[in-house]
């Protein structure tokens, strides 16, 4: 596990208002679409653990980090980082059409993996009831109603929700009676993740088709056939 | 030296349920500072995860209300003991035991493999004295045992098991209670095990009150700087067991803090 540092630059509210950090940082550093950093405070001795971070969008020489972050944090700040941490998100080589799903609050995390997407020439359409920010008019937006329609178009599905969201993700994309979806696609879980990776506190147990798998290790992007 | 005597590199070691059921080879280097390698908790059969969210920030620290997932006793040796048995450290495998026979079925498993340094014993959080004592009897053998008592009776509870046989105690994490609001608004409660900085004033007292009886005890409870941990060693403990301040700042402290303590 790598260790960087990061200044935080400057803050930036996101659409739903919440806070967002721009890190500047090296190259090494920057988590592919779906990975996360562990990032504190060297010198807040009152802080118990470190954040994790995912990017919201990516840069040249850094990255914004979407929310949730710690109030304290301001631009100036120097952050210790470890990682990056976790499976990120993987698309085929022969995916053309990309459909994103953010069934939370934020579709941020999801971002990065447009950008990368839009860079190679892949049709995406993104899913959402979350408030988004200035997208590229390429990217077809819609509302997360219209989600089961487009499991017949699209060639990968990337999915974004909490673990408390997993029991209904079948519901959501309109399956029934146990059968997997019609694309194949991978989902980016939330799920506290306090020990950064070490597998070693279970509090990022997701269950799965059969047992369970830990988020920090397994995951926290999970190939959608875990619970098909 | 006596089939009872704890051997540890250094007075450094992860608390059960920090790093997993084994160390990670890919880690050794940085997990060469460690003294003593302690195992996430097993239990005798398979553990599921807990209902509900497991991981509760509050000022000062955090809350944790896992269900001690584990594969059961028999899947995690299949998986780790030959990887205990290539340890660079002593490995203490963490029980976590519910019944006093289920030590009946587990030890004679545990006492044939290579590698390991002991036996740390979690007890359930409700036991008594008798209870404690009769599962840290029924945990006697050819390894030497750390029992975890429960933080609120540690202290009380330190004594009776000492003379039972245990090489030494250790401090499971205190257990407290947060109102969470669930999926429809509504609030309700979650009880669980506590971690952080705010931790460490009472597990120092605890240290000191058990050591003041003579009693041997591997001190644990947020311990975030290495001036805690040395003021923790000072009081008598035998050794530390570090938690939240791993999963903050990563396997590097290990050879930094032990370096720090020479």
């Amino acid at each position: 596990m790598h260790a960087y540092q990061a200044r935080i630059g400057e803050l930036r509210l996101d659409p739903a208002g919440q806070v967002q950090a721009r890190l500047d940082c090296p190259p090494a550093a920057l988590p592919a679409p779906g990975q996360y950093l562990l990032a504190y405070d060297p010198q807040d001795a009152s802080a118990a653990l470190a954040t994790p971070l995912f990017a919201a969008e990516l840069l040249a020489d850094g990255f914004w980090a979407a929310a949730p972050l710690p109030p304290a944090w301001q631009p100036g700040l120097v952050l210790a980082l470890r990682g990056p941490l976790g499976k990120g998100f993987a698309l085929p080589g022969d995916v053309r059409r990309l459909a994103l799903a953010a069934l939370g609050g934020s579709a941020a995390r999801l971002l990065p993996l447009a950008q990368q997407a839009l860079r190679q020439d892949l049709s995406v359409a993104l899913f959402t009831a979350a408030a988004l920010p200035r997208l590229p008019s390429s990217i077809e937006i819609n509302p997360l109603g219209m989600l089961p329609e487009a499991l017949a178009w699209a060639d990968f599905l990337a999915v974004d929700l909490s673990v408390e969201q997993v029991e209904s993700l079948a519901g959501v994309l309109g399956l029934q009676g146990g059968l997997p979806p019609a694309c194949p696609g991978q989902a980016l879980v939330s799920a506290a993740m306090p020990c950064g990776g070490s597998g070693g506190c279970g509090a990022c147990a997701i269950p799965v088709r059969r047992g369970w798998k830990l988020a920090c290790q397994d995951g926290p992007v999970f190939d959608l056939r875990a619970w098909w | 030296m006596s089939k009872y005597d704890l051997v540890f590199a250094n007075p450094l070691m992860n608390a059960a349920g920090t790093l997993g059921f084994a160390p990670a080879s890919h880690d050794a280097q940085a997990l060469s500072g460690l003294g003593a390698f302690v195992t996430d908790p097993l239990s005798l059969g398979m553990r599921t995860p807990a209902h509900g969210p497991h991981c509760l920030p509050y000022p000062g620290g955090f809350l944790l209300h896992t269900g001690y997932p584990n594969p059961g006793l028999n899947t995690a040796l299949r998986r780790h003991a030959a990887r205990w048995a290539r340890a660079s450290q002593p490995v203490i495998v963490h029980l976590l035991v519910q019944k006093v026979e289920d030590l009946s079925w587990m030890l004679p498993r545990l006492e044939r493999l290579e590698g390991l340094g002991g036996l740390e014993v979690g007890l359930p959080p409700e036991v008594d004295a008798s209870a404690a004592v009769a599962f840290t009897r029924a945990a006697a053998g050819e390894l030497p045992v750390i029992v975890r008592l429960p933080f609120e009776q540690a202290v009380q509870l330190a004594p009776a098991v000492v003379d039972a046989g245990a090489a030494a105690v250790s401090l499971s994490p205190p257990r407290g209670t947060l109102l969470v609001a669930n999926k429809s608004g509504s609030p309700h409660l979650v009880e669980g095990r506590l971690y952080g900085p705010s931790v460490y004033p009472l597990a120092l007292a605890a240290v000191r009150a058990i050591t003041a009886r003579g009693l041997p005890v591997i001190g644990a409870g947020g311990i975030y700087t290495v001036e805690q941990a040395r003021a923790m060693l000072a009081s008598g403990a035998l050794a530390v067991q570090l938690d939240g301040i791993i999963w903050k700042e990563g396997l590097q402290i290990w050879n930094c803090w032990k370096s720090m303590l020479a």
